[in-house]
């Protein structure tokens, strides 16, 4: 189940000559300032920098209002015009319309240097410290190619599906911002390093029920290019620029355009997301800002051709550019249909344009039109040669991939009986280092159950594992605290300790109440590492269950007085009821262990004792009245 | 050209002077160190053994990475860059015993055919001998030129991307060698077009070149020898190691004199006679192949290189398309001084446009615009696709006439039916083939810089038509001084020599300076 690490990878096949410094062993906090800035202050691109320099005297207001803030006046500027917010799963489709959407994602690979400097990769280190002079368009540098980039890029590529090819090369595209010191980025334009993949999305992975229980979109080439530096707004006319980041791997996935509906879109991106943390190629998810996504939206109408769609071209597209979350995905694509159809409804055309997003408004917002439309002078970087990739590579990194994550979400709802949701949230919580802790969980817990080998028929204490790593410790962060859950699967609650719980649980030596007692006080320190048994013999917390009579005693304790109850119970056992009054019993039950000291009692077996006292006491007695 | 005025820290060196000839303005240095400052490396490593080469006094064409003086490339933008590193080939100059005595002036990032478009003036070459009139120097590399000259310094560094080292080698009359593409690293070149650039040589003899670039046997070694990792397009020592199979000269096994141009083959090309040519060169490249077959033993025959007449035009779609990509870094954020007046990036202006409009000269300028249209989208096809067609032609062209193989490419078959009609067939496999190409390096003598001034930027590109082929197809040239016998009518002035360039096979560039060494001698 482990996955082999891309420092031990590069250092296997290139012979241990990197080194690798940074952060990178790190997993960024879940909202960094990173994730933060490119929120409120989409200025990466060309697209956006008249946006940004527009409002440059003042900052942007978007950086003032706290989102909070923004969204509840929305709310209540959109409950002022009386209009209400259809749901998004009614607003798959729109009769009549046919919507086309590609997606292009841009995701930070996981290396330790920068694609053409030896600069290390950073996350959130002092600013400009990872500068080489190539980074900074030092007259007279030269990039130097980093190989060890390509493991992360080839891994993304390969659980995509994609062919790689064995040359392809790099190419400038030409614009001026600040944020770019070259004037060019670099990137492979003409000859990407891999084309032709797919990407199967199933219902679980929460696609348009429209689309059914599975849908193909083609992914039409994957490529390799430098991110660009960070820019802080200052107050007044002032940009901060951090070089750190520029230079960093990206790849840019571009997917055919072959979605329909906005829902399997979200759907598109959060599985990329899922399989790029799989395979360890991605150094942090969208909630980071390791990940962005620009989308094509189209539409068309169905009568069109005579109702033939396959004889008429697409609609004239726009693009919607860094869109930073899965719900901004989804979001966007429903809000540019809506425009493009109301345009075309009302006898206007659609323009080829590019359009921006906030996050938690309605509509997107026009950035340029085509007239606007940078030419980017694509031309062959003449400093860089032709990248070749050897069979060699390609096939020991499709063998060392691991399993992916539509495997283990089988294995998950097949082997240890999870739900598919359960099983999808644990893969994706804590950018894939839940299910890492989950399993870490499970190992430590079937030592302590001397359960051994392959076959373990029994499943209930995976189950319990799965339950107790999803939705107790979820409880745990509900006030706002981290879990600190590390890559490899650790956490604030150390596995062995969750283990321990769990063990006595199983074995019912201590009650559920005691076990989530236990975990807060794990979590708090308040319990320190390896002492949960320690604790529970101190405290006096074993689960010390009363006698079969004991419980009887308690079972005749609360059925007196409840004649009418009884009557109940009777009315079925003598066929006039169809449904077993459970309700009732469950209320007797409830009533036990309030009457009994509840620390001592477990409720199966107080519903156990109390079911065989009422067959064979009590309704034999009524019967008999 | 000169309207903007010189930037703040250009410092020009007046009558730089050597020889009582040389007492005017030729402006050809940038910066120069003081006579009395000592080498910083030499106050820092005393040398405890003798240096394995006797110094030498060296001037480094000023788009060439110093530490030790700012790097202007000419341009106002970068007036007050210094560089914090130092090239790959200054450093290893020094290790030879180069003391750095300036850098010299250019055409702003090395764009130009006489060294006049430079944000520090125009460099002039200037003698007693030349009369009252003052001439071109060449370009880009014209201060290095003019610094050799005049016998200021025994080597000067240049760059050549389309003949600027050779040209102004030409018109100054002295030896300008460019070395195979990949030889020599252009870690610290500032680029104008990558996958033409060349660091280049210049000296008073083929000599010190040789030594420098083959080696003399000495401790250093030569540099021909030296990968650089910094430099992706500087060879790999594997790729040199398979470069060197089957080439002559690498390994100290020279022969002097006259036996070494016995036997060979120099190849006269056709296309080369063109009508633009300057009659006196004409006839003084004639009279040198004459002596060579007849009293040298060498072999002279006709070739044909078809591309030739498409590879000007080539060059000047790559060279500004490359151009215009290197230089967009130029934009004030970081080099330079921004235009602040201008409100340059207000919502639908054009961005950086304002400053990059004032700290560019006109040269510059020209070759951008140039450059950003041929890889618009819309001419990307027509120009800069086409240009690269005939690049390869032109290296296709060279590698039929050539007896050895070009070892970065498979051998190619040719079709004969290119071939002009002049041309005599060998036998039935085609027409000979040949060692070296003899051919003028430009084809005029140096003209007067009144003359430049009234020129048109075309009639400027023309000086480039014989340099540019080897340019593009990345092989080894040398230009030598080529006397040329003077015009009756005219008595005084005009320059006495041009320049004679031996073009030879990829990496046979040892065997190339050999060859130009002895060929020198017998002019």
């Amino acid at each position: 189940m482990r996955r082999v690490s891309t420092t031990e990878l590069g250092r296997y096949l290139l012979t241990g000559q990197l080194n690798r410094r940074g952060c990178l062993h790190i997993r960024p906090p879940r909202v960094s300032a990173i994730a933060a800035f490119r929120q409120t202050n989409p200025s990466r691109t060309f697209s956006n920098q008249i946006e940004t320099k527009s409002t440059a005297s003042t900052p942007p207001p978007a950086n003032v209002i706290p989102l909070r803030k923004q969204l509840k006046d929305d709310a209540k500027a959109l409950k002022a015009t009386g209009k209400k917010k259809k749901k998004k799963a009614d607003n798959q489709t729109v009769p009549g319309w046919e919507l086309t959407v590609g997606i292009e994602i841009h995701a930070q690979l996981n290396t330790a240097r920068k694609l053409f400097s030896p600069a290390a990769t950073s996350f959130n280190d002092k600013p400009n410290s990872h500068v080489a002079l190539f980074d900074v368009a030092m007259p007279g540098s030269q990039p130097l190619f980093q190989p060890e980039t390509l493991i992360p890029a080839v891994r993304a590529a390969l659980v995509l599906d994609c062919t790689i090819q064995p040359v392809s090369r790099f190419d400038r595209k030409h614009y001026f911002h600040w944020d770019q010191p070259a004037g060019y980025q670099i990137t492979q334009y003409y000859h990407p390093f891999a084309r032709d993949g797919r990407i199967v999305l199933r219902a679980r992975d929460g696609i348009a029920p429209e689309d059914g229980d599975s849908v193909e979109i083609g992914i039409k080439q994957v490529q390799m290019e430098q991110d660009t530096a960070k820019t802080t707004a200052q107050p007044g006319d002032v940009h901060w620029l951090d070089f750190n980041r520029v230079g960093l791997p990206l790849v840019e996935i571009i997917t055919l355009p072959q979605i329909h509906h906005p829902a399997t879109a979200a759907a598109l991106v959060r599985k990329v997301q899922m399989l790029l943390a799989a395979v360890d190629a991605c150094v942090s998810g969208m909630e980071a800002g390791g990940l962005r996504a620009d989308v094509n939206v189209s539409v068309r109408g169905m009568d069109e051709g005579g109702g033939d769609l396959a004889t008429v071209p697409l609609g004239t597209r726009t693009e919607i550019k860094n869109l930073s979350s899965f719900k901004a995905v989804e979001d966007a694509i429903i809000a540019e249909r809506d425009r493009q159809i109301a345009v075309l409804e009302a006898g206007g055309v659609v323009e080829g344009e590019t359009r921006g997003w906030s996050l938690g408004s309605t509509e997107t917002r026009r950035l340029r039109g085509k007239e606007g439309e940078v030419d980017y002078r694509y031309m062959p970087d003449p400093d860089i040669g032709p990248v070749v990739i050897g069979e060699d590579l390609v096939g020991h990194l499709a063998s060392s991939l691991g399993v992916l994550p539509d495997a283990e979400i089988d294995e998950l709802v097949g082997t240890y009986g999870l739900s598919a949701k359960d099983a999808l949230s644990l893969m994706t919580l804590d950018d894939g280092a839940r299910v890492e802790y989950f399993y870490n969980v499970l190992d430590a817990l079937e030592d302590r159950l001397g359960l051994v080998g392959d076959v373990k028929s029994d499943q209930r204490h995976a189950l319990l594992a799965a339950n107790w790593c999803l939705h107790e410790l979820g409880k745990l962060t509900e006030l706002s605290s981290d879990l600190g859950m590390t890559a490899d699967g650790e956490c604030r609650v150390p596995s062995a300790d969750l283990a321990a719980i769990l063990s006595h649980l199983h074995r019912r030596e201590i009650t559920a109440r005691v076990a989530k007692e236990l975990l807060w006080g794990v979590f708090r320190g308040e319990i320190s590492a390896g002492g949960v048994t320690q604790t529970v013999d101190a405290s006096n917390l074993w689960f010390k269950e009363l006698s079969e009579q004991e419980y009887e005693e308690l079972a005749d304790q609360v059925v007196e007085g409840e004649d009418k109850v009884l009557a109940e119970f009777l009315r079925f056992k003598q066929g006039k009821a169809k449904v077993f009054p459970q309700g009732k019993l469950m209320f007797l039950v409830g009533k036990m262990m309030r009457a009994g000291t509840e620390q001592r009692m477990d409720p199966a077996s107080a519903e156990r004792v109390l079911r065989a006292r009422l067959e064979n006491v009590y309704l034999p007695k009524e019967e008999a009245k | 050209m000169l309207a903007r005025g010189r930037p703040r820290g250009l410092r020009l060196c007046h009558g730089c002077s050597v020889t009582g000839q040389q007492r005017r303005l030729l402006n050809h240095f940038i910066s120069k160190a003081p006579e009395s400052e000592p080498e910083p490396t030499a106050t820092q490593q005393p040398p405890l053994s003798p240096p394995p080469h006797a110094p030498f006094t060296l001037a480094v064409k000023d788009n060439i990475a110093t530490t030790t003086h700012p790097t202007t490339c000419a341009s106002a933008f970068l007036s007050t860059h210094h560089s914090p590193f130092e090239a790959t080939i200054v450093t290893q100059l020094r290790a030879r015993g180069a003391r750095l005595v300036g850098k010299t002036n250019l055409d702003e990032f090395g764009m130009g055919s006489h060294s006049t478009h430079s944000a520090a003036g125009a460099v002039a070459q200037s003698s007693l001998s030349l009369g009252d009139d003052e001439y071109s120097a060449g370009g880009s590399s014209g201060g290095s030129a003019v610094a050799v000259a005049a016998g200021e310094v025994d080597v000067a560094l240049g760059t050549d991307t389309g003949g600027s080292v050779r040209l102004p080698a030409a018109y100054c009359g002295v030896v300008g060698f460019k070395p195979s593409y990949g030889m020599l690293s252009r870690f610290g070149v500032v680029p104008y077009a990558n996958s033409l650039d060349t660091v280049g040589l210049l000296a008073r003899g083929v000599g010190r070149i040789r030594e420098l670039v083959v080696g003399d046997g000495g401790v250093a070694g030569g540099l021909w020898k030296e990968a650089d990792s910094r430099d992706p397009t500087s060879l790999s020592e594997a790729a040199r190691g398979r470069c060197v199979v089957g080439r002559e000269g690498f390994g100290g096994e020279q022969k002097e004199g006259r036996d070494v141009l016995r036997g060979l083959r120099f190849g006269i090309p056709l296309e080369y006679n063109i009508e633009e040519l300057d009659p006196g060169i004409r006839d003084a490249w004639a009279k040198a192949a004459k002596i060579l077959q007849e009293e040298y033993g060498a072999r002279v025959v006709p070739v044909s290189l078809p591309s030739t007449r498409h590879a000007l035009a080539a060059y000047y779609v790559i060279a500004p398309a490359e151009a215009s990509s290197n230089l967009a870094k130029y934009d004030g954020v970081r080099y330079g001084t921004r235009d602040t007046d201008a409100a340059s990036d207000a919502a639908g202006g054009v961005l950086y446009a304002a400053s990059r409009g004032k700290g560019f000269g006109d040269e510059v300028r020209r070759r951008i615009l140039l450059g950003s249209y041929t890889l618009s989208s819309e001419a990307m096809d027509n120009y800069f696709i086409k240009a690269q067609r005939v690049r390869r032609l032109v290296r296709k062209d060279f590698n039929r006439v050539f007896a050895l193989d070009n070892p970065l490419h498979e051998r190619e078959t040719f079709d004969l039916t290119d071939l002009d009609e002049s041309i005599e067939m060998e036998d039935k496999w085609g027409p000979e083939e040949v060692d070296f190409l003899l051919c003028p390096t430009a084809p005029t003598l140096a003209p007067k810089l009144a003359d430049v001034m009234k020129q048109t930027p075309l009639d400027a590109y023309m000086n480039d038509v014989f340099t540019v082929p080897a340019s593009l197809a990345g092989l080894p040239a040398i230009s030598i001084p080529l006397p040329v016998a003077p015009e009756t009518e005219n008595v005084t002035g005009k320059p006495g020599t041009a320049g004679l360039q031996l073009i030879g096979q990829y990496w046979d560039d040892a065997r190339l300076l050999a060859v130009a060494d002895a060929v020198s001698k017998t002019l």
